[in-house]
């Protein structure tokens, strides 16, 4: 009776220890499959190609410089992008970009995303006018490039194979004081004034009509 | 007893506690009899040789109270748990006090917002002060909140008040609460509400009225409305 209790529970502790080292506490630490491993966590809203999704406000971000997605991952960190009340898409972003807790993570998952095949977004905005937009576009030149391609050395992004919706909500965004306006957010701080100089809403949108027509 | 883990800090907080352990005590009592009864029977009939087992039908007299006087004992119980759990719902979700201060709480994935109304008194005003994930309160005053959510179900849940209530898009629900005690402590969402919901969390501070005036005039009121997208 005493040696099958003993069995019982020694059978019974190896199938907690397996479960616990099979369930998920063990894989690999460090690398292009740890960066796959952990994008595990963005996937549900980014997508599996990270083609975003407009439903839950997730921007494409496949294909990405690694320079930008990491300082936005560090700027959602750190409270200086997406803390804001009205920022509901930001909110969201915050809470996640707060599980990444180790920097061994947050690189493996900026050199994953950053690796990923650049998905073409489709445009789903009509009331922009793309050719009013391109004499706008110029006060964005300046920075972001002629062609959109970005400008590392000034720390702005690639826009040119953004998704037009995000375009609009985030320009809207710098315009209301959303972003941008946290002191730890340098770059947000030089975007923002850059957004206001668009004199309305449908500046905003024209201007972004214009932008698409650049990933052409 | 729950008090020795998880910190009394509200005036109702007693009173729910009170009520767990009502409910531990009476059907902890009820278990350990049933269960003592059980193996006594168990150990008491076990097989013997020659003995052939016997079939009860449970109808004789004898063997009916078995049933019948436990029943009503428990029954007894129940009444016992159900006026005390009316009292403390009544006094928690039926009684709205009069409130020293409104704030507005705001649910959304994956982020508490907190609304106060500034030196007016009044929400919605100019000189609101929002904060996200951070609540400020003073200890010993009475608050009204208003809770609602953006997007999903959430359920605002502050384990020291022993306070938890569900938000629900497109509603305002009301409640109140009265903090006694200086500190910080947990605040989270206890309603499933997405792939953060378990990192949902805020934290209160309940501050002396010195310490919560020195705050309220270090904060910058947020024009929340005006920010909208």
């Amino acid at each position: 009776m005493t040696v099958r209790l003993a069995r019982a529970f020694g059978g019974a502790f190896a199938a907690v220890v397996w479960l616990a080292t099979a369930g998920g506490c063990t894989g690999p630490t460090e690398g292009p499959a740890r960066g796959a491993a952990v994008y595990a966590t963005c996937q549900p809203c980014h997508g599996a190609d990270g083609e975003g999704n407009r439903v839950v406000e997730a921007p494409p971000i496949a294909a990405l410089p690694g320079w930008y997605i990491e300082a936005q991952l560090r700027k959602f960190r750190e409270g200086a992008r997406g803390d804001h009340p009205a920022d509901s898409a930001g909110l969201k972003m915050r809470a996640m970009a707060r599980t990444l807790s180790s920097e061994t993570d947050l690189m493996a998952m900026v050199g994953y995303v950053s690796s990923m095949p650049a998905t073409k977004p489709v445009a789903v905005l009509t009331e922009g006018d793309a050719a009013r937009g391109k004499t706008l576009f110029a006060v964005c030149a300046a920075c972001h490039g002629l062609d959109g391609a970005g400008n590392e050395a000034l720390k702005a992004p690639p826009i040119r194979a953004a998704a037009d919706w995000y375009l609009v909500a985030q320009i809207q965004k710098f315009r209301a004081g959303i972003r941008g306006a946290d002191p730890l957010d340098l770059t947000g701080q030089q975007m923002a004034p850059m957004a206001k100089t668009l004199p309305d809403e449908q500046a905003v949108y024209d201007v972004v009509a214009h932008i698409v027509t650049l990933a052409r | 007893m729950i008090e020795t883990f998880l910190a009394q800090a509200s005036t109702y907080a007693k009173d729910i506690d009170n009520l767990f352990t009502l409910i531990a005590v009476l059907v902890g009592f009820w278990l350990l009899v049933a269960e003592g009864i059980f193996f006594y029977f168990i150990f008491r009939f076990r097989a013997r040789d020659g003995q052939k087992a016997e079939y009860i039908t449970g109808e004789e007299k004898h063997q009916k109270r078995w049933i019948n006087i436990p029943h009503v004992l428990v029954l007894l119980c129940d009444v016992a748990i159900i006026i005390a759990a009316v009292r403390v719902w009544v006094d928690v979700k039926q009684t709205l006090p009069p409130a020293e201060e409104t704030i507005r709480v705001i649910g959304q994935q994956w982020a508490w917002t907190f609304m106060l109304p500034g030196a007016d008194g009044k929400l919605d005003t100019p000189d609101d002060i929002v904060t996200v994930d951070e609540l400020h309160i003073e200890v010993g005053r009475s608050y009204q909140f208003e809770l609602q959510a953006k997007d999903v179900l959430h359920s605002f849940s502050v384990p020291v008040f022993r306070l938890k209530q569900d938000a629900i898009p497109g509603r305002t629900i009301l409640g109140w609460f009265k903090p006694i005690l200086t500190g910080v402590y947990d605040i989270q969402c206890a309603e499933i509400c997405g792939i953060g919901h378990g990192i949902m969390g805020a934290r209160v501070h309940i501050e002396d009225a010195e310490q919560h005036a020195l705050w309220l005039s270090s904060h910058q009121p947020v024009q929340y409305a005006a920010a909208q997208p």
